[in-house]
């Protein structure tokens, strides 16, 4: 166990895929969840003509519930299309569920990439983290 | 000492001006680094991360209760 980084909210990486995303939208409508783009409820219908344009411009869709829950449906991943990413991911095991994830290495190139202010205060942070838990393990 | 309202608003208006300062690149070291950590036994698929989420989970909980201009 290492460093900890704790996130506000959850990206969830999805394809440019219309009804993929439809299939995202009712999933976090039918257990509650509220739908946003930017400050505004998410328009209906949720159907495949706006989901396209939703595709279109790689709008981010806002979800939030209980709890200040925040997950983004993203569908950009600066640096990476949709399919590397998912074709090294890992499976990790959340409380018995398959969490399909992003290798860190992407996560970090794409950081780079992006090159916003909170990027590079995380690949910073992260970077000592990763070298205090590598040169701990070395000692023990 | 009591912290105030402008204390925090000038803690993060530092904060945004250490961000911009900060160019960290990812060279071969920090990418030799991250190969080394994802090549651990407990970051293959089907490990169990589970505490990851409950770590998460108390974090923020704690967290959510703080009042102030620290509050993340």
């Amino acid at each position: 166990m290492g460093d900890r980084f704790v996130t506000a909210d959850f990206d969830l990486f999805l394809p440019l895929d219309p009804d993929n995303l439809i299939t995202a939208w009712a999933c976090c409508e039918t257990v509650g969840l509220e739908l946003w783009l930017g400050d505004e409820p998410l328009d209906r219908p949720r159907d495949r003509w706006l989901a396209e344009r939703i595709v279109e411009r790689r709008i981010m869709t806002l979800i939030t519930g209980p709890d200040d829950l925040r997950v983004d449906l993203t569908l950009v991943m600066k640096g990476f299309t949709f399919e590397t990413v998912w074709a090294e991911r890992r499976v990790f095991k959340i409380e018995g569920i398959d969490v399909p994830t992003a290798r860190l290495l992407h996560i970090v190139k794409s950081k780079e990439a992006a090159g916003r202010d909170k990027d590079r205060l995380f690949l910073a942070t992260h970077r000592e983290g990763l070298e205090r838990l590598l040169k701990r393990t070395e000692s023990e | 000492m009591r912290s105030t309202l402008e204390d925090g608003l000038r803690a993060l208006r530092n904060a945004t001006e250490l961000a911009k300062s900060i160019h960290p690149t990812v060279d071969e070291e920090y990418l030799e680094w991250i190969l080394e950590i994802e090549a651990r036994p407990e970051n293959q698929s089907g490990s169990d991360k589970t505490w990851v989420w409950h770590a998460q989970q108390v974090f923020l909980s704690v967290f959510k209760s703080v009042r102030g201009p620290f509050k993340p």
